[in-house]
C-alpha cells in the first residue's frame, strides 16, 4: 500500500494517514460525480488541460472538450491549476496544514511536475511509431510516448531532492505522493471498469489471479526476508518486521501498519519507509524497460511483475502506466495494438488485492507480538484491522463498482457515453500520476543511503529485491498470466 | 527524530535469537504459502484465464 518516503523529522501518525485516506476518497468521488454528469449532457470538466504529442509548442495543450476550445491551452492550464489548488487546499486543510504555505509549495509543484509532462509530451521524446514519426517529420525519437513525462517528473523531482535540498524542503507542504497516488487510484476505478466491462471474462480471471499477489507478499514474501533480516543480517525484531513489510508487502503504510502493530518506536518503521521509497524510484526507472525488453509478448505477465516486484503504491500503479505503454509501443511498431488499459489494470489489480490484506497482517502479527513475544498490558485488538484498513480502496471500489453497473446494467445509451465520461476523469488522473511521480523524485534523498547506519538496512532491501522478490514475482506472474494477451483493437 | 543515530541504533544491539514463535511464524507461512500457491496454480490449470 502506501508509500512514500517520510522524512525523519516527520512523524506520521496512524490518524493522520487514516484522514489522508478519506480526503482521497472524497477528492476521487468529487472528480468521478463530476465526471459523470456528461453523460446527462452536463460538462463539468471539459475545461482539464490535455497534453498533445508536439513539435510546436502552441499545439501541445488544449482543453479535453471541444465546448472549452474558446479557452484555449493556455487558459485549461489554468483552470486546471486553480481547481486543484481550491479543491487540495481545502483538502490539506481539514488535515491541519499551513494551507497558505500548501499553495505556496503546490503552485511550484504544479508548474515543474505539468512542465516535466509537457516535456514528455515533446515529438522527439514521445513519438513512438514510424506513421507518427514521419507525422512529425523526425528521422528518430526516444519512443517513450507522452507518458515519459512520469521519467521526466521524477527525474525533475530527483535533481531537486539531491542537489537543492533547500528548494526540496520548501516544498514539502505539496510533497503528498501518497494523497496524489490514493486519489489517482479512486478515479482510476472509473477506467478499470469501462476495461473490464468490455472483456468481463478476462477481468474477473484477473479478479482471482490476485489471490496468487496476496499468497506470495504476506506468506511467502515476508516470512523469507523476516529470516532473511533476522538470521542473516542480524536485525532485532523491532527492525526486521517494518523491513520485511516494506520489503515484502507496499511501502510506508504497510511498515508503519505492522511496525504499530508490534509497538515498535514510530521512527523505526520512518526510516524503513524512507529506504522503501529510495529503491521504488530505482525500480521505476529500471523495471518498465526491462519489461519492455523482455516481457513485451507477454504484457498481463509485465504488468502483474510490476505490481508484484514495485514496493509502494504510488512507483507501482505509475509504473505499471508507463510499462503499459512501453509496451504497447513496442507491440505497435510491430503491428500488434492493443486495447489500453489491461497491463495497468492488472499492475492495479495486483496492488490493490496486496492492499487489503495490511491490517488483517498487522493484526495477526500484533496479536503474536504482545502474546507470545513482548507481553504487556497493550494487547492488540481486533478493530485495529479496520483502523488500519486502506480506506481510500473503499473510493476504488465505489467508483469501479458504479462503473461497471453504468457500462452493463443500465440503458445503452449511459454505457455509450460512459467511456467519454471515464476520460474526462481519466485526464485528472494522468496530472495525480504525475504529482505522484515529481513528489516521489522529491523526497528521495539518495544521500541517505551513504548516511552511516544506512548501508546495513540497504542491504536487506537489495538482498531480497534483486535476489529474490524481483525473481519470484517474475516465476509467479508468468505462472499465471503468461500466455494471455489483452484484446486488441477492434 | 532527526538526531536518530541510527548507526548505534542498529549496529549496538545485541543479536536477539529466533525465537521458537518466530521460527512457527515464518515456517507456518512459507508452508501455505507454497500450499496455497500450488493450489492456486492447479485452479489456475483447471480454469484458466477466459478471453
Amino acid at each position: 500500500m502506501s508509500d512514500i518516503a517520510i522524512k525523519a523529522s516527520e512523524p506520521l501518525t496512524l490518524r493522520a494517514q487514516l484522514t489522508e485516506d478519506w480526503l482521497a476518497v472524497v477528492i476521487g468521488l468529487l472528480v468521478f460525480g463530476s465526471a459523470l454528469a456528461s453523460i446527462g449532457g452536463v460538462d463539468l470538466l471539459g475545461w482539464a488541460v490535455t497534453t498533445s504529442v508536439y513539435t510546436d509548442l502552441t499545439q501541445a495543450l488544449n482543453p479535453f472538450a471541444k465546448s472549452y476550445a474558446w479557452l484555449g491551452g493556455g487558459g485549461a492550464l489554468i483552470a486546471t491549476y486553480v481547481a486543484l489548488l481550491v479543491v487540495l487546499s481545502a483538502g490539506v486543510a481539514t488535515l491541519g496544514a499551513d494551507v497558505r504555505k500548501f499553495a505556496l509549495a503546490f503552485t511550484a509543484v504544479f508548474a515543474i511536475a505539468y512542465a516535466s509532462w509537457i516535456v514528455g509530451s515533446y515529438a522527439y521524446v514521445a513519438a513512438v511509431t514510424p506513421a507518427e514519426q514521419q507525422k512529425f517529420g523526425l528521422s528518430w525519437s526516444l519512443k517513450l510516448t507522452n507518458e515519459g513525462g512520469f521519467i521526466v517528473a521524477l527525474l525533475a523531482g530527483i535533481v531537486i531532492a539531491n542537489f537543492f535540498p533547500r528548494f526540496a524542503e520548501w516544498l514539502k507542504e505539496a510533497i503528498r505522493p501518497e494523497l496524489y497516488i490514493k486519489v489517482a487510484i479512486v478515479i482510476l476505478g472509473a477506467t478499470v471498469a469501462v476495461t473490464a466491462a468490455a472483456r468481463l471474462n478476462l477481468a474477473s480471471s484477473l479478479l482471482l489471479r490476485g489471490a496468487a499477489a496476496i499468497v506470495e507478499a504476506y506468506l511467502i514474501y515476508w516470512a523469507v526476508i523476516y529470516y532473511v533480516a533476522r538470521k542473516w543480517f542480524g536485525f532485532s525484531r523491532e527492525w526486521s518486521v517494518p523491513l520485511a513489510s516494506g520489503i515484502s508487502i507496499c511501502g510506508v503504510a504497510a511498515a508503519i501498519a505492522t511496525g504499530g502493530a508490534i509497538r515498535a518506536r514510530p521512527a523505526v518503521p520512518i526510516l524503513v519507509s524512507s529506504l522503501v521509497v529510495v529503491f521504488a524510484v530505482v525500480e521505476v526507472l529500471i523495471l518498465p524497460f526491462l519489461a519492455q525488453t523482455f516481457l513485451w509478448q507477454e504484457p498481463l505477465v509485465a504488468g502483474a511483475w510490476i505490481g508484484l516486484a514495485i514496493k509502494t503504491d504510488g512507483a507501482a500503479v505509475a509504473g505499471g502506466g508507463i510499462t503499459e505503454s512501453l509496451i504497447m509501443a513496442k507491440a505497435a511498431a510491430e503491428g500488434i495494438k492493443y486495447q489500453p488499459g489491461w497491463i495497468l489494470a492488472t499492475t492495479a489489480t495486483v496492488k490493490i488485492f496486496i492492499d487489503i490484506f495490511i491490517g488483517i497482517w498487522a493484526f495477526i502479527l500484533g496479536y503474536i507480538w504482545t502474546n507470545h513475544i513482548d507481553k504487556g498490558p497493550d494487547r492488540a485488538k481486533p478493530v485495529e484491522i479496520w483502523q488500519r484498513f486502506p480506506k481510500f480502496i473503499l473510493g476504488f471500489i465505489v467508483v469501479f463498482a458504479v462503473s461497471l453497473w453504468l457500462a452493463i446494467g443500465s440503458t445503452p445509451e449511459i454505457a455509450k457515453a460512459l467511456p467519454a465520461a471515464a476520460g474526462e476523469a481519466n485526464v485528472f488522473r494522468v496530472i495525480f500520476f504525475v504529482l505522484t511521480f515529481f513528489s516521489i523524485g522529491v523526497l528521495s534523498d539518495f544521500r541517505k543511503l551513504w548516511q552511516q547506519g544506512f548501508g546495513k538496512l540497504a542491504a536487506v532491501y537489495f538482498v531480497s529485491l534483486f535476489g529474490f522478490v524481483i525473481w519470484v514475482g517474475l516465476l509467479i506472474s508468468w505462472l499465471f498470466f503468461s500466455g494471455f494477451k489483452p484484446p486488441l483493437v477492434s | 527524530m532527526s538526531q536518530f543515530d541510527l548507526k548505534n541504533e542498529i549496529s549496538s544491539k545485541e543479536v536477539e535469537p529466533l525465537l521458537p514463535v518466530e521460527k512457527k511464524l515464518i515456517g507456518f507461512s512459507l508452508g501455505l504459502g507454497i500450499f496455497l500457491l500450488v493450489v492456486l496454480v492447479a485452479i489456475n490449470h483447471f480454469v484458466p484465464i477466459k478471453l
